[in-house]
């Protein structure tokens, strides 16, 4: 090992960077991209969507608080599922991760990019894009302290942009169109109600992430709950008042379609200082989204590469900024090559359909974590989640239910996914029972899980017969 | 764990109140929040959404119930382990 590799992620994130990661991430999906489900299924299936996704989400944040702060490792989702499920699940889920997570950057860099070119019309919009990306990767290779701090910043100034209008609109400031909500209430009928769940994930999409700082937290087991339920209590905040200003301000028609609804909402008020906060927070939310994703994209790789399902060149940690440099460097090429491939919604799609994996796999995690370590110490399980594990079986219920539901329109994205992942589980599934690689849970400082003393005894009494 | 240091307890118990004090504030905010805006969409939209508006109160239910349950079990795990991992020193 190197002196590079040697070197351990910095311990210094506090709860308010594990909520700016979060929230930075998904405050982009309320400002843009929701409103499909509106085109789906009028208001009242927005309003379902963003209920059932929520209740879905709240879930998932919950089961990734309890696990985040259990395994203190940098690969969230990847890690999990590698010490609870196994060597396929794993490598399915780390690469659903880094997919979601990079093709999210790739879309985030084009629309600041677009947004850039409307306000200076002699800008070009791919060197701006190619600009961003490099930008932000140069300031996640500097150090996760100044790139979670940043994004701390613009993601407080999107979200007090979405406070401030909703509450000078529900006290009167403005004119609003509560018929609106009636002429665009339902439709496509009931069946609208259940088409529009495919588009509920956007209000939250990425929470999960939050909880991917954790081995560079100061204290893993405060700021990973903490952080992450705050992150989510914001979520469902800015969800429920960005659908109702939209509703109230863009007749349901236009809502469906909208490329920027919040800025449109804003625009169709009439008062200048909401179109200048909002048209600011659209721009911000959009660099902090992207600035997360190349945090957390870098993480799910760093992780991977750490334990050998790829390259382990990837694994090294920067000497001064300890930072997983190559990681992050390594976003760029990937980030630039989803963002000049021309189909960015197919890309979009695929990030969505990633993300619903995680989240069957997620729960399926956390209920393999309380069957394999039953006991809650403190080693073990610093914050013990409420409810589990039948919330955790409710939760996979509803990623399923939304997942079949994207089989309106996205039929062959969904089936390019399953071939995707089902080919990475069975050749990692592979790779890894021929180099019988298993988890050192005394380097944790955990004791044996349940059950692993008699099948290390049978393992044991085969090889003396095989003597 | 308890420590026999006045001083640091009293500062530790301050910050946990804060940490409290953020949590049920953000709670308070997202009940009063989806509690208005359910309202107002669903009594404009009644005539057709009286059908099934059990849906919109069983899903914002589970949200508040579960988030609510959630956030005190993140104080008793703080309350529980801050002087052990010394949270806030």
């Amino acid at each position: 090992m190197s002196e590079h590799e040697s070197a351990g992620l910095v311990k210094t994130l506090r709860p308010f960077h594990v909520w700016a990661l979060g929230v930075g991430i998904v405050l982009v999906g309320e400002y843009m991209g929701w409103n499909f489900t509106v085109a789906k299924g009028g208001v009242l299936g927005s309003l379902l969507a963003m209920l059932v996704a929520g209740t879905m989400y709240v879930i998932i944040s919950l089961c990734a608080s309890e696990l985040g702060s259990a395994t203190k490792l940098a690969g969230g989702p990847y890690d999990w599922a590698r010490l609870f499920i196994g060597p396929g699940a794993a490598a399915s889920v780390g690469l659903a991760v880094y997919m979601e997570y990079i093709a999210l950057e790739a879309a985030d860099a084009i629309v600041v990019a677009s947004i850039s070119q409307s306000i200076f019309p002699g800008l070009q919009v791919y060197p701006v894009t190619l600009l961003v990306i490099a930008l932000l990767t140069f300031i996640n290779y500097r150090g996760v302290v100044a790139a979670l701090t940043l994004n701390f910043v613009l993601t407080m100034i999107a979200f007090i942009a979405i406070l401030a209008f909703f509450f000078s609109t529900a006290f009167g400031i403005g004119d609003i169109h509560p018929e609106y909500l009636l002429q665009g209430a339902l439709p496509n009928g009931m069946i609208g109600l259940f088409a529009a769940l495919q588009f509920g994930p956007w209000f939250y999409l990425g929470i999960e992430g939050a909880a991917m700082c954790a081995e560079e937290c100061k204290h893993p087991s405060r700021a990973v709950p903490l952080g992450q339920q705050a992150g989510m209590i914001t979520l469902l905040i800015g969800a429920a008042m960005t659908l109702y200003l939209c509703a109230v301000l863009i007749p349901a028609d236009l809502l469906g379609v909208s490329v920027y609804p919040l800025f449109e909402a804003a625009q169709n008020s009439g008062i200048f200082i909401f179109v200048a906060l909002l048209g600011l927070g659209t721009f911000l939310t959009c660099v902090a989204s992207a600035n997360g994703c190349v945090c957390d994209s870098s993480r799910s790789w760093f992780a991977l590469s750490r334990d050998n399902y790829v390259s382990s060149w990837f694994s090294a940690v920067h000497p001064k900024y300890n930072t997983p440099y190559r990681a992050v460097i390594f976003t760029m090429p990937v980030a630039i090559g989803f963002a000049f491939s021309g189909y960015l919604d197919q890309v979009i799609t695929f990030s969505i359909v990633s993300g619903l994996l995680c989240y069957v796999l997620i729960p399926f995690s956390l209920i393999r974590f309380r069957k394999l370590f039953p006991e809650t110490t403190s080693k073990v399980r610093p914050f013990v989640g409420p409810l589990q594990p039948y919330i955790a079986y409710f939760a996979i219920a509803i990623a399923i239910t939304i997942l079949s539901t994207l089989f309106w329109g996205y039929k062959y994205n969904l089936i390019f996914a399953f071939v995707f992942y089902g080919i990475a589980y069975f050749y990692f599934s592979h790779r890894h029972k021929k180099s019988n690689i298993e988890n050192n849970w005394a380097e944790m400082g955990w004791p044996l899980p349940k059950g692993s003393g008699n099948r290390r005894i049978k393992k044991e009494a085969t090889s003396i017969g095989d003597e | 764990m308890e420590t026999n240091d006045q001083a640091l307890e009293s500062k530790y118990h301050s910050k946990l109140t804060g940490d409290t004090a953020l949590v049920v504030g953000m709670l308070a905010l997202l009940v009063c929040v989806e509690g208005f805006i359910i309202y107002r969409i669903l009594s404009e939209t009644w005539e057709i959404a009286s059908g099934f508006f059990y849906l919109y109160v069983i899903f914002i239910g589970l949200i508040v119930l579960i988030e609510t349950i959630g956030c005190l079990k993140v104080r008793e795990s703080i309350k529980t382990h801050m002087f052990e991992f010394k949270y806030y020193d």
